[in-house]
């Protein structure tokens, strides 16, 4: 199989932090998280999509639709324990993904950014356990 | 009225003078084996920042008590796995880890911690400039190995800086990117 080249690499980050971003509004809305925790990870969230979409931009690239949401998400909603557990693992796997794709990137100067929005994701999954009363350190 | 240092700033100057004394120049150089440009010399710098702040740690733990110590006992002991970790990868590109220094050595640079809150705020310090030294590692390390090892050891440098600062009242990030930024 042929390496997926940078851009298609941040196509894939940006469809992740999409599903987060719409994961944290739903939980809002739906008051299936802590109000000032969510709209910290909600506003990083934004930031990490802003980013990244002004990174594609730069590539010439359109931003990849926005995904409907997922039947596990809607489950997650019904209480914050519940919706904590799946936004942890949620931001494990972009974890997973951001570690790989800053290894892979081709362009050095976008390595260490990717790193960046990967050290915030760990913070989250820190912030996440914390409100369900769990050890903090992996 | 002449400037003052706060405590933090203090600590915060002990952390960069703990990591400076242990990449400074009273270090053997690395082994000749490796090829110039392999990446032994980064991850030996790597290395020897692990080990000052395994050093550290232990300083921290004789103040810390409760959920706190069994955090920073929790983040020391990954901090052993990771040098154990670097000095595998050293040492497969034919090089030998440089052997870093006794415990008195990095005690000497260590700063008076008296409280819990001095021990976490250094822990944090000590952190933070780990994660700094692990996304640098990213742009410069040239194999893809190479970095995908750093960029697994620095997601776990990041939880144990959120660690310490949610052990501290502090959110757990600072904002959305931590470091850098696009």
């Amino acid at each position: 199989m042929a390496a997926r080249s940078d851009t298609e690499t941040l196509e894939d980050l940006l469809a992740r932090e999409q599903r987060l971003l719409s994961a944290y509004e739903a939980a809002l809305r739906r008051d299936a998280i802590d109000p000032a925790l969510g709209e910290t990870l909600r506003d990083h969230e934004r930031a990490h999509v802003r980013a990244l979409e002004q990174t594609l931009a730069g590539a010439g690239r359109r931003n990849p639709r926005a995904s409907v949401p997922s039947a596990e998400l809607t489950a997650a909603l019904r209480d914050r324990d519940t919706f904590a557990q799946f936004a942890m693992r949620l931001e494990e796997e972009t974890r997973g993904m951001y570690i790989d794709a800053a290894a892979r990137m081709r362009d050095a100067d976008l390595r260490r950014p990717l790193g960046s929005i990967m050290a915030c994701g760990a913070a989250h999954v820190v912030a996440l356990k914390d409100s369900l009363g769990i050890f903090l350190v992996n | 009225m002449a400037p003052s240092l706060t405590r933090r700033e203090a600590l915060g100057g002990a952390a960069a003078a703990l990591l400076l004394a242990s990449c400074g120049g009273g270090d053997p150089p690395p082994a000749t084996g490796p090829k110039p440009g392999s990446g032994a010399a980064l991850l030996g710098s790597l290395l020897a920042l692990e080990r000052a702040s395994f050093a550290a740690y232990g300083a921290c733990l004789e103040v810390l008590r409760g959920e706190a110590r069994q955090q920073v006992h929790a983040i020391r002991a990954q901090e052993r796995g990771h040098a154990s970790g670097l000095e595998r990868l050293i040492t497969d590109l034919g090089g030998d880890p440089p052997p870093g220094r006794s415990a008195d050595e990095y005690a000497r640079t260590f700063p008076r911690l008296e409280t819990p809150a001095d021990a976490l705020r250094f822990v944090q310090d000590l952190e933070e400039r780990q994660v700094r030294a692990y996304l640098e590692a990213l742009t410069e390390l040239p194999d893809l190995e190479l970095r995908r090892a750093a960029a697994g050891i620095c997601g776990d440098e990041a939880n144990h800086l959120a660690a310490a600062r949610v052990l501290q009242g502090l959110q757990a990030a600072e904002g959305p990117f931590v470091t850098g930024a696009l």
